[in-house]
């Protein structure tokens, strides 16, 4: 993500409210990779929500991988192939929105899986659980804030 | 620049990674391209076998339920199917990607998939 292309258009645009976005973006700098900015390159006149389409679904479908996550770690004691069949779902998906941070905390889960490690497990899945609940803040306040810039912040997005 | 229509079978048991794929095809040049897709492996074989005209690319995930990407893979080239099947996933192993060819996948690529990454597989297939 590129913090030099987002000052860019923050010092070119007068909208407070699109700066108030820009800073939201510049904040989540470090929770996301370059793959959200292939996701938002994907956006176009015809998918115009595109990016907070996929977003949602990534948070409709992360909850649903974490929730079974925490079933699993409580019913199926040291199953540590079934919990990391399912944490590589929950990997993939952060994979698809770059979100990095998280994705990296799946993957300490998924090394104490291999080293058969249920604490080094049960550290990392809390780990996940609250990159989670981060990214979800960071993310609302961005599209908060584009909402709220309206037509021109969706015209204007900043290009991460 | 708009290139040929295509039929592609997306393999992909997650609902994000499937749109994130359809919209990368599509900004590959794909507007036209007909996309079909199959939650699992099983879905998959069926699709190919009752497919009206056969397809053009498969993209195919390793891990899904009832029927994983190398199973999959297996009984479509048992079909005596030869279209193109790439293998998608997160795992990048040598070991994986092995597996995956030894099943009689084509070729391999990392999830995500993206604009950048079906370019490149459209234009090694000749389907760009």
């Amino acid at each position: 993500m590129s913090l030099e292309r987002i000052v860019s258009r923050v010092t070119s645009n007068q909208s407070r409210k699109l700066a108030e976005g820009h800073k939201a973006i510049a904040n989540a700098i470090g929770y996301l990779d370059e793959q959200f900015c292939q996701v938002e390159d994907l956006q176009d006149e015809a998918s115009p929500n595109f990016v907070e389409e996929v977003v949602t679904l990534f948070f409709k479908d992360s909850g649903r991988l974490m929730s079974n996550i925490e079933q699993a770690l409580d019913k199926y004691p040291r199953d540590f192939n079934r919990w990391d069949a399912y944490m590589q779902q929950l990997k993939g998906s952060c994979s698809s929105i770059g979100a990095s941070r998280m994705k990296n905390e799946c993957m300490s889960f998924r090394d104490s899986c291999g080293q058969g490690n249920v604490e080094g497990c049960m550290r990392s899945f809390q780990k996940v659980k609250r990159e989670h609940a981060i990214l979800r803040q960071k993310l609302e306040s961005y599209f908060q804030l584009l909402r709220q810039a309206g037509p021109a912040g969706a015209a204007t997005r900043p290009v991460m | 620049m708009a290139r040929k229509m295509i039929r592609v079978l997306l393999v992909e048991d997650e609902e994000i990674n499937r749109v994130v794929a359809r919209a990368a095809l599509k900004a590959a040049g794909g507007g036209g391209d007909v996309v079909d897709e199959a939650e699992n492996g099983a879905v998959a074989v069926q699709r190919v076998r009752d497919a009206a005209a056969p397809y053009d690319l498969v993209l195919m995930d390793k891990q899904m339920p009832v029927m994983d990407g190398h199973e999959a893979t297996r009984r479509i080239r048992g079909m005596g199917v030869t279209t193109p099947i790439v293998a998608v996933s997160s795992d990048g192993l040598p070991a994986d990607v092995e597996a995956f060819i030894t099943s009689g996948a084509d070729d391999f690529t990392s999830k995500p998939l993206s604009k950048e990454k079906l370019g490149i597989i459209l234009a090694k297939f000749r389907l760009a």
